[in-house]
């Protein structure tokens, strides 16, 4: 009898073990593949994608396409993304925000077919060779999301302040302190401002913001400046330190007094500075970045797929706003695998196309590269030799 | 007894006193618990709906989708993580108990207890340096992940079965034995069976506590929008990468993100909590499993 009772208990362990073993594989099994919103390869496509160089529908192209870099564009990319796949059910496209830094070096080691930086590639690294790429294969790198900077600030009551790029410098390096200094009150008539003091948030990780932060700031403040144009924020400044956008969002929501740089489209819900463009003081907008990226030079000394753009930030005329991110798409010119090369030429397609650039627009604020036309038409050149 | 009534003022005074002071104690301990779970449900709660563990994020910009997919992925990971770190911890800890003797247990022993304080991060570097050399750099597989993940959970098993087997009562083994069974019969049919109990509840402590690793995930299983129920091709999302990612990447509607973010935390949570009392229940059924014999 105590026999029967051991082994009928230890039989029914067994059971509802396995038993439970056999809900959980079933339960993982049958949420496998079947997200409602994930269309099957029988549904045809709702949209389909047309684009300048005349690609038929799209809606023949399957495969995966693995991304990432530059987290600046982390919320253009979202859009392009959401809106590539529903146009093409049977491609999956991912896109890593890794930082810049990182992108590139995944572009070259083969880890990603494409990648996103805010900063191009240095010359001699454009030669190659890439690992993704066929042996002989050129460097593809265009100008995919253009984004205005701006300084966000957190001042109960106070909405908009004008600054320009010596009050700026004296923020960022701990030479002005409280709000109520003359450099800034001088600059603001009108605005009551208070003695609290200045926290200013730098990005701790490195960052292609902080290079166009400190870039703007060497070209329009070097008396103030005397740091440079870099990535990584200098070390001996003092001020707060908050790791991606994100960070400094949330320093910025948190703590009254502070004030930091972020991507326009993250800066919601705070206090954004105007800053001081010729004589007058212009605030960040999309048309503002699109005509400082007009009225600026492209890099000489590269091939003709590598459309880099060299920044003028010290223009006086005031619709332009010189606070200005760009962030590139490096590809290849050709792909060892063609299968590859259709995917990302696809999608850089769609990505410059009118529509792609519009779907950034609304989702993550960014200048659309369309509104340049002769611009427009190089990196439409650059793309069409993808292959 | 009627002595000790009589009791010193000092020794009341310390007895009170002691009293406060774990009280004190108890409520800080308790406090940080208490409000954790309040945040994690209070906020989760507002996505907490049919969506978000019937869709995936594929196409979903700003509001909406869910986390069908990282579910899945982190279901299918752990699962094929449990099938691989279980029998062989089985194993393991059947030679430390039954067969050996001596130098090799105590080599084991060492080296387990050394792997338990291994950093997840460098587990997953570990896991990724050894896939890319044979797929390149860049990759991102799920059961690499899994792989990780066992590294990670074998010595909890390994620990817990070695214990659960030294709890089984030289007697049995004994009976068994006189009974004429053969060693291989007396393990398998007595030994085993009477610790399975135990056995099952550390193997589910074993997946609480890699359910909710994210460094090696975030490293070899990487992050997707699409479901990927193929262990073997491809990235595949999973609830702490999810978390991560919806928490880091937020657009401009940030509450969608931070909502969902908070939601799959709480979903997290809740099956941890469900692992946790499964293992009680195991640990619940071996004791009543004694009271019997």
């Amino acid at each position: 009898m105590k026999k029967d009772t051991t082994t009928n208990s230890t039989t029914s362990i067994f059971i509802r073990f396995a038993t439970a073993s056999a809900a959980a594989l079933a339960m993982a099994a049958s949420l496998v593949g079947c997200a409602t919103n994930e269309t099957q390869d029988t549904q045809p496509p709702s949209t389909t994608i047309s684009s300048a160089s005349g690609q038929t529908s799209a809606a023949a192209l399957s495969g995966t396409l693995n991304a990432g870099g530059a987290s600046s564009q982390t919320a253009a990319q979202e859009a392009w993304r959401a809106d590539f796949q529903n146009a093409n059910p049977q491609v999956t496209v991912n896109y890593d925000p890794t930082g810049s830094g990182t992108g590139v070096t995944n572009f070259i080691n083969g880890g990603y077919a494409l990648a996103g930086t805010d900063t191009a590639i240095a010359s001699d690294a454009a030669k190659g060779p890439f690992a993704a790429c066929a042996p002989t294969s050129g460097l593809v790198e265009v100008p995919a999301y253009i984004s205005p900077i701006a300084i966000g600030f957190n001042l109960p009551d106070i909405a908009s302040l004008k600054l320009d790029p010596a009050s700026l410098a004296g923020i960022f390096t701990g030479a002005i302190t409280t709000w109520d200094d003359p450099a800034i009150t001088a600059q603001n008539p009108g605005v009551t401002l208070p003695s609290t003091k200045i926290t200013a948030v730098h990005r701790g990780d490195k960052s292609g913001t902080t290079a166009n932060f400190t870039d703007y700031l060497a070209q329009t403040g070097p008396a103030a400046w005397t740091f440079g144009s870099v990535e990584m924020w200098p070390q001996s400044l003092q001020g707060e330190s908050a790791d991606k956008t994100q960070g400094v969002r949330e320093v910025l929501a948190s703590t009254v007094g502070a004030i930091g740089y972020l991507d326009a489209s993250q800066a919601t819900a705070m206090g954004i500075a105007s800053i001081k463009v010729g004589s007058s003081y212009v605030a960040p907008s999309a048309a503002g970045a699109a005509a400082t990226v007009g009225a600026s030079q492209q890099e000489s000394g590269r091939g003709s797929s590598d459309i880099v753009i060299k920044l003028d930030r010290t223009s006086t005329d005031p619709s332009t706003y010189p606070l200005v991110l760009i962030s590139y798409l490096v590809a290849c010119e050709q792909y060892s695998d063609t299968a590859q090369g259709q995917l990302v030429k696809a999608y850089l397609d769609y990505v410059v196309s009118a529509q792609g650039q519009q779907a950034a627009a609304s989702n993550a604020g960014s200048a659309p590269t369309t509104g340049d036309t002769t611009l427009d038409a190089k990196i439409r050149a650059a793309i069409a030799s993808v292959h | 007894m009627s002595t000790i009534t009589q009791v010193s003022l000092r020794r009341r005074l310390t007895s009170s006193t002691a009293v406060v002071l774990m009280g004190i104690a108890v409520a800080a301990a308790l406090v940080p618990l208490i409000s954790l779970l309040w945040t994690v449900i209070s906020r989760g709660v507002r996505r907490f709906d049919l969506a978000f563990v019937t869709q995936s994020m594929r196409g979903i910009v700003g509001a909406g989708g869910g986390a069908s997919h990282a579910i899945a992925g982190s279901l299918l990971i752990t699962g094929a993580a449990t099938l691989m770190c279980v029998p062989l911890g089985v194993l393991a800890a059947v030679y430390m108990t039954e067969y050996g003797r001596g130098l090799p247990v105590r080599v084991i022993t060492f080296l387990v207890d050394v792997m338990t304080g291994i950093p997840s991060i460098v587990v997953g570097l570990f896991a990724y340096a050894v896939a890319s050399l044979f797929f390149g750099p860049g990759i991102r597989s799920g059961l690499v992940a899994s792989g990780a993940l066992v590294l990670l959970m074998l010595p909890v098993v390994i620990r817990s079965s070695e214990e659960m087997l030294r709890m089984v009562p030289l007697d049995l083994r004994e009976a068994s034995y006189a009974l004429g069974a053969p060693r291989w019969r007396t393990i398998a049919s007595v030994v085993l069976p009477t610790a399975l109990p135990g056995i099952t509840s550390g193997a589910l402590l074993g997946v609480a506590r890699i359910v909710g690793e994210t460094a090696p995930l975030l490293l070899v299983a990487g992050f997707t929008d699409s479901m990927n129920g193929n262990l073997l091709d491809g990235r595949m999302a999973t609830l702490p990468v999810f978390i991560y990612s919806q928490w880091q990447n937020q657009g401009a509607d940030a509450s969608a993100y931070s909502n969902r973010a908070w939601t799959a935390a709480l979903v997290l949570v809740l099956f941890v909590l469900a692992l946790n009392i499964a293992a009680k229940a195991a640990i619940r059924l071996t004791q009543r499993h004694k009271g019997q014999s």
